[in-house]
């Protein structure tokens, strides 16, 4: 075991900070620039925001065990926060675009998110399972139908913002900031405390851990993050409507966080990404012939079929095998193709659909494939660290202490 | 010098007493044997004492304070630390952290500290996981520090659940049937080793266990509950020679 030297702490601090800027100072540049690159920016800026809320519910869902459903409801409150300060009292600074305006309305909207936060869990958590999960999918619910009634909130149509153009520093930062807090929770004892109360909550209260107080400061920290996100949102867009922030938004984050491995950074963070920009390109799909669709769902079913034949056969024996998982993914994207092809000559099924109607399902199907294949998620517990690449992919050498270090 | 009293608990679930008016006192370091048929009502016992369940009625003293109806987590901290007769380990985190968990109640760093991986947080982490490695060591698991406590065989989960419980550093020990699920060899390890922790840490020991030469071997005070109710209390030769208890355990060799 290392030991800890204040000397090397403070200079892997510093690194990680100057690093953290540094990348935050070149997605700004990359896709933070004006001109024809409105719609790169604006889609960039949303993955960075929808990582921020993805890793903060995993916070509350994936380390601390409290299924929340309701997310939407705090990333609301924060853009709503935002929008009203924006649009009032702070409206001549914003014309300045400084980014201490920003991280102002940040801060303010975090903390009017995690006072929500506390007035919800503090009650609400001492439910379990499915009642958490009843009750914060009406808070949800709630606060969206409070916001549509309310004239000083805009009603339906919602608010418009003073606009700060470059939102994509600090849309990284928090993102960033957000990972680092998670990851910093679970490499210290007071991390492993709330994964206690996940495991085992007689279990973890027998020795000491205060459930309560563990499960409300996940959810007010959660909620904070999530309502810093929604300030962000309020900016990027100039704009907040009820509609954002409706059922489909808790449920998508809710979504990245189970298909990412529950409790996993890395694994959230990744379906975070990859489950918003599917969605997204997938709007401008051309139209396709029936055949298709009905193509790529048997290559899908073949796939799966194959994979999950394989887990059954070798049940439990540790390894991946790798040759034989790969070999079904491109079977199955044969079959796909091949199928495509043949359906589409058939007279009935070169019918044209529009590809957009496919959005949604692509959403479903892969939750789907992922709960049959994987239930504890593509990561599970996992995180991203080489060792753990290193024992992925076989090699056995790997002592049981690198890998959990 | 009692450290443990219990005054006419009584616990009724519905229609059941599963508890009736149990008394008895455990002195500081004793070696306290709790044994019964199933269903008599031990591990209810525990549950009492450790604030799981409120008792109907009666009281529940530690140290001489009242602790009757303290929640679980407060009497961990008090000095009562239990281990579990269904096996309930923090499964997917390696034997190591399961034991840092143990040690966590007495932290004295803030949140803040460790959301920011401050030097506090992390010093507290480090000195933890030493004091878990030691503790590991005493139970003789060391060499499985970073192993998935799910993946440990039955006998080693039993002794890791010992090792977490002693990180909450108890005056009073809760062992509920500590040597179920193992083979003779196990046994006589896991005897020694609470004769050990009493002799050694100085931790006062109250537990269940079925095996009764486990128990009359280890224990110097036993209390014998059947149906929720005492039917006899004192060391073992008595037990051993009571009609009451023989009847209790109709058949079984005692
Ligand atoms: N939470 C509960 N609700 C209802 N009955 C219970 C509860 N806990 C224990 N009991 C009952 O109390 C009796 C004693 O159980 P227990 O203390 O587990 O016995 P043992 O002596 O085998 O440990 C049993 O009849 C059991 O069914
Ligand atoms: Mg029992």
């Amino acid at each position: 075991m290392k030991t800890f030297s204040v000397g090397d702490w403070t200079k892997s601090r510093l690194i990680s900070v100057v690093v953290a800027l540094i990348f935050c100072f070149l997605c700004q540049l990359a896709f933070g620039g004006d001109g024809l690159k409105i719609y790169l920016r604006l889609l960039f800026s949303l993955v960075g925001i929808y990582v921020t809320l993805a890793v903060s519910l995993n916070l509350i869902n994936g380390i601390t065990g409290q299924f929340s459903i309701g997310h939407a409801a705090f990333y609301q409150i924060g853009a709503y926060t935002a929008a009203l300060l924006g649009s009032t009292y702070f409206s001549n600074m914003a014309n300045h675009s400084s980014l201490l305006w920003l991280f102002m309305a940040m801060i303010f909207s975090a903390i009017v998110a995690g006072v929500a936060g506390f007035i919800v869990g503090l009650p609400s958590l001492r439910l379990r399972g499915d009642y958490l999960a009843v009750v914060t999918l009406g808070i949800g619910e709630i606060v969206n139908i409070i916001v549509k009634n309310q004239k000083s909130l805009g009603e339906a149509y919602g608010l418009s913002t003073a606009k700060y153009e470059s939102t994509v520093f600090a849309v990284v930062l928090l993102a960033i900031i957000c990972i680092a807090v998670s990851r910093n929770l679970l490499k210290t004892s007071h991390g492993l405390a709330f994964l206690a109360v996940r495991e085992d909550e007689i279990a973890s209260s027998a020795m000491g851990v205060n459930l309560t107080k563990v499960k409300v400061t996940a959810f007010v920290l959660g909620s904070a993050f999530a309502g810093a996100a929604g300030a962000l949102y309020a900016h990027t867009k100039g704009f907040v409507g009820p509609a954002d922030f409706s059922m489909d938004t808790s449920f998508l984050i809710l979504t990245m966080v189970v298909l990412g491995g529950t409790g996993s950074i890395t694994g959230t963070t990744c379906a975070a990404i990859v489950l918003f920009i599917i969605p997204e390109k997938m709007r401008d799909m051309h139209d396709l012939m029936l055949g298709v669709p009905i193509g790529v769902a048997i290559g899908i079913m073949v796939g799966v079929g194959m994979l999950k034949k394989i887990q059954d056969t070798f049940h439990g024996d540790g390894k991946v095998r790798f040759g034989m998982n790969i070999g079904s993914m491109v079977l199955g994207i044969i079959v796909a193709y091949g199928a495509s092809k043949l359906l589409c000559t058939i007279h009935g099924l070169q019918t044209m659909v529009n590809g957009q109607l496919f959005r949604m399902p692509v959403l479903a199907i892969t939750l789907v494939v992922v709960m049959l294949l994987r239930p504890q998620g593509i990561f599970g517990h996992n995180e991203f660290s080489w060792s753990w690449v290193q024992k992925l992919i076989g090699k056995k050498n790997v002592p049981e202490a690198e890998v959990a270090a | 010098m009692s450290i443990l009293t219990l005054k006419d608990a009584t616990i009724k679930f519905g229609g059941l007493t599963a508890v009736n008016s149990v008394s008895f006192e455990l002195n500081k370091g004793d070696l306290f044997g709790l044994i019964g048929p199933n269903g008599a009502g031990k591990t209810t016992c525990f549950n009492i004492i450790t604030g799981v369940y409120e008792p109907t009625s009666g009281e529940i003293l530690f140290n001489g304070k009242r602790i009757t109806g303290t929640p679980s987590n407060k009497i961990a901290q008090l000095g009562i630390c239990r281990t579990f007769q269904n096996i309930r380990l923090f499964q997917s985190m390696t034997s190591l952290e399961n034991v840092v968990v143990g040690g966590f109640l007495r932290h004295k760093t803030v949140l803040g500290s460790a959301l920011c991986y401050l030097p506090g947080a992390i010093k507290e982490t480090e000195k933890l996981k030493l004091q878990a490695l030691e503790l590991l060591k005493l139970v003789d698991l060391d060499d499985v520090a970073n192993t998935r406590s799910r993946d440990l065989p039955y006998g080693k989960q039993r002794r890791l659940e010992i090792a977490r419980a002693l990180a909450t550093q108890p005056q009073l020990l809760l062992l509920d049937e500590p040597a179920a699920g193992m083979n003779p060899n196990e046994k006589k390890e896991l005897l020694d080793m609470v004769k050990k922790i009493r002799d050694e840490l100085g931790v006062t020991v109250l537990l269940i266990e079925h095996d009764m030469k486990f128990v009359m071997n280890l224990c110097e005070k036993i209390f014998v509950l059947d149906h929720g109710e005492e039917i006899a209390q004192g060391p073992p030769s008595e037990i051993r020679s009571n009609p009451k208890v023989i009847a209790a355990y109709l058949g079984e060799a005692v």
